[in-house]
């Protein structure tokens, strides 16, 4: 709070709002321009079009990074409390990792694969629930619940890449197999990196899921040891939904440890990848449209996040 | 653009003769060796004084470029067709029917597409840079090179760069060894220095492939033959480690790579032999390039899960898309060697007109400094920054005087020397010749 009588420096008005002005569309239409960009290397070579693409997908991901850091300095909530802001947060991570291993592998077309789903997960999170957690009320809960919300960050982000790293598998394997030779500015990682990657991918997604589950259970157990719910809410929707969503991918890393040394088993790994991405969007998509203890659209989305009026 | 005009000033020539024109027995007989080009030069040194001269010999052309400026213009082409046939010991007249004959603008073109590898049998190949280099360092160390020939083949090493930057005119494989490894093995390797190569005969592109895959970082290489000593000889030759023959089901099994390239009649390794193999191996990816004719592996132990099978025609059929795809950007290339050609030959132009420019800005700063000294002897009470600072605006004056004939001059070189240009500034400003 300033102090009664404290003036305002114009500067610190104008970076005010110039960060307010920061929205969704902003960053999203770069990431639309960057995927357009990746998309465009399967018609025609263009000697500025690695500029264009690498600018534009910064662009988007410091507006990302100033429109993240506004909400968190502007909120008195603790960041990400949300699943609005858990996604948001998801498709910023996606966005630099995107970044990263362009400029690591410019040949290598990852944004057609990242960029979608970086854009999807910016469209969730204009649906998704945009209030905190109601159990977040003392320090050790907040604790527990970044602990919480940062292991589903790493499963959510591990199951992306193991549905992305899949996804070029299966390409990469089907161009082999019929003798074509890498497609100009199409170029896959070879299936040794890809395979590794999908494997990884695959364990950090089913043990982190699990141990975001077991935080969120202990989570629930602190609230309800302190009186400040009435109990462990066993039966309540988001518990189905993350149990499921664990034995899942607990399952498909056994299936791909288990096909490891055998012949085609890595085929069935990235078609495990891929299906893992599928459980992911019933995951984001059960979690939408039933309400739990996580808050609901329909229950408790007094505001969704915004695209701002005044756009770029 | 007027060549006939050009030959005034400057004038480059070129003769010489490619694959495309020259028969293999006449290319043969032409061919100089690095130390035949030097003393070539030498003599052209002799035969030709205060012209320039770079000759390029390469297994697919001979190629004389050379230049000269006013005072001692580039010789004819029939003098250097009969330069050249001298050098070697040819009948002049065996060469003339074969021979291009180049002269300016044209020359420029021609050498720029040459370092580019658009001229070459290969579209794109790079290894004509290397040439067009080593050929621009003899005639360094010969004292055939001069500022003619330096411009323009530095210009063409920057044509060759552009090419291969912002076209893919070079980028796709061609070759068939190149297009296994890179195209193919490495798409299921990542890294070859932990995979066990195995070659299995003593074909000809054995070699051919091993070096790429040296080149890749492969360490791990067993050769084997159905004779034991040409193995160890082909391995002692390759750097490799001699194999058993007689155990190939072990080596087959132990391999990450297999290149194989017997003359065997029938299949060497059967799909009956391999399944076996195939299913004790867990999984491991195995890439073979069955480069042998006839067809080393069965075909249907491609099917297998884990095994990626490339026999010589699917290496081709890629080889051959990939010059369709040399072929979709020569367009783009070919645009970019004129772009370079005509601004080389724009500062060649430009060139003629440095002595009236050197007249005039002498001129002009002799009748500045007089008017400065009259000036001065007016005014002895200037001091010394006074008359700095008035010396100053004369030559600021004087320069921004001769800035607009000076781009009507460069401007006017873009499309010839400026011959008109020049002719009018020595009448209005009667300079001398």
């Amino acid at each position: 709070m300033r102090p009664p009588g404290c003036v305002r420096p114009p500067l610190v008005d104008h970076m005010t709002a110039f960060l307010s002005g920061i929205s969704v569309v902003c960053f999203a239409a770069s990431y639309a321009v960057a995927l357009g960009c990746e998309a465009s290397r399967l018609l025609f070579r263009s000697g500025v079009r690695g500029i264009v693409m690498v600018g534009f997908a910064t662009a988007g991901l410091v507006a990302h990074t100033l429109y993240l850091g506004w909400r968190a300095a502007s909120d008195s909530a603790v960041p990400l409390s949300s699943p609005a802001e858990l996604y948001l947060l998801l498709a910023w991570l996606l966005a630099a990792g995107y970044l990263w291993l362009t400029l690591a592998n410019p040949r290598t077309p990852v944004g057609l694969f990242l960029l979608p789903i970086v854009l999807a997960l910016v469209g969730v999170a204009a649906f998704a629930p945009d209030v905190p957690s109601p159990l977040l009320q003392d320090s050790t809960s907040r604790i527990w619940g970044w602990f919480h919300a940062a292991l589903h960050l790493v499963w959510i982000v591990a199951a992306v890449l193991a549905a992305v790293a899949g996804l070029m598998w299966l390409i990469q394997a089907g161009r082999l197999a019929r003798k074509q030779p890498p497609l100009r500015g199409f170029r896959m990682p070879s299936l040794e990196r890809l395979t590794v990657l999908m494997h990884r991918a695959l364990a950090v997604a089913a043990w982190a899921a699990a141990a975001a589950f077991v935080s969120g259970i202990v989570l629930n157990a602190i609230q309800f040891r302190r009186g400040a719910t009435e109990s462990v809410p066993w039966t309540d929707s988001v518990m189905f939904r993350m149990g499921i969503m664990v034995a899942w991918l607990v399952l498909a890393d056994g299936i791909a440890l288990a096909l490891r040394r055998r012949p085609g088993g890595d085929r069935v790994t990235a078609w495990l990848g891929i299906a893992s991405l599928v459980a992911l969007v019933g995951w984001i998509g059960w979690g939408l449209a039933i309400p739990s203890r996580h808050g609901s659209v329909a229950v408790d989305r007094p505001a969704a996040v915004s695209s701002h009026e005044d756009g770029l | 653009m007027s060549t006939a005009t050009t030959t005034a000033a400057a004038t480059l020539a070129l003769v010489g003769g490619t694959h495309r024109t020259v028969p293999l027995e006449l290319r043969e007989r032409l061919a100089f060796s690095a130390e035949q080009a030097a003393a070539a030069l030498e003599r052209f040194r002799e035969r030709f004084p205060g012209r320039e001269a770079v000759l390029l010999s390469t297994c697919n052309r001979v190629e004389l470029y050379a230049a000269g400026e006013t005072t001692a213009s580039a010789p004819e082409a029939m003098e250097l067709v009969a330069f050249l046939a001298e050098c070697r010991g040819l009948d002049p007249a065996r060469l003339a029917p074969v021979f291009a004959r180049e002269r300016n603008d044209a020359v420029v073109r021609h050498l720029f597409g040459v370092a580019a590898g658009l001229d070459s049998m290969v579209l794109g190949e790079p290894q004509i840079l290397g040439q067009v280099k080593q050929a621009w360092s003899l005639a360094q160390a010969a004292g055939t090179a001069g500022p003619l020939t330096a411009g323009m083949f530095q210009a063409a090493l920057r044509t060759a760069k552009r090419v291969a930057t912002e076209t893919g005119v070079g980028r796709e494989r061609t070759s068939i060894p190149s297009v296994a490894v890179a195209d193919f093995a490495a798409g299921v390797f990542q890294r070859f220095d932990d995979k066990r190569i195995l070659l299995i005969g003593a074909g000809k592109m054995a070699a051919e492939t091993l070096r790429y895959l040296r080149a890749a970082g492969a360490r791990d290489v067993t050769v084997v033959n159905r004779t034991a000593s040409r193995a160890v000889e082909l391995a002692a030759r390759l750097g490799a480690r001699p194999g058993d023959y007689t155990a190939l089901e072990a080596e087959l099994a132990a391999a990450d790579l297999i290149v194989s390239t017997t003359g065997a009649e029938a299949h060497v390794v059967p799909l009956a032999v391999f399944e076996p193999i195939a299913a004790g191996r867990k999984g491991r990816p195995l890439v073979v390039l069955d480069l042998a004719v006839p067809r080393d592996f069965d075909p249907r132990i491609g099917g297998l899960p884990g095994v990626w099978l490339y026999s010589v025609d699917d290496l081709a059929a890629a080889c051959d898309a990939n010059r369709t795809s040399r072929q979709q950007e020569l367009p783009a290339a070919l645009a970019i060697v004129e772009e370079e050609s005509l601004r080389f030959m724009a500062d060649v132009h430009h060139r003629t007109t440095t002595p009236v420019i050197e007249q005039l800005k002498a001129g002009w700063s002799e009748t500045g400094e007089a008017e400065l000294e009259r000036l001065f002897r007016r005014l002895p009470e200037l001091g010394d920054a006074e008359r700095a600072e008035i010396r100053q605006a004369f030559e600021r004056y004087a320069a921004k005087l001769l800035h607009p004939p000076l781009v009507s001059l460069r401007s006017e070189s873009r499309s010839g020397p400026p011959h008109g240009l020049v002719d009018a500034l020595k009448r209005l400003f009667q300079l001398g010749e």
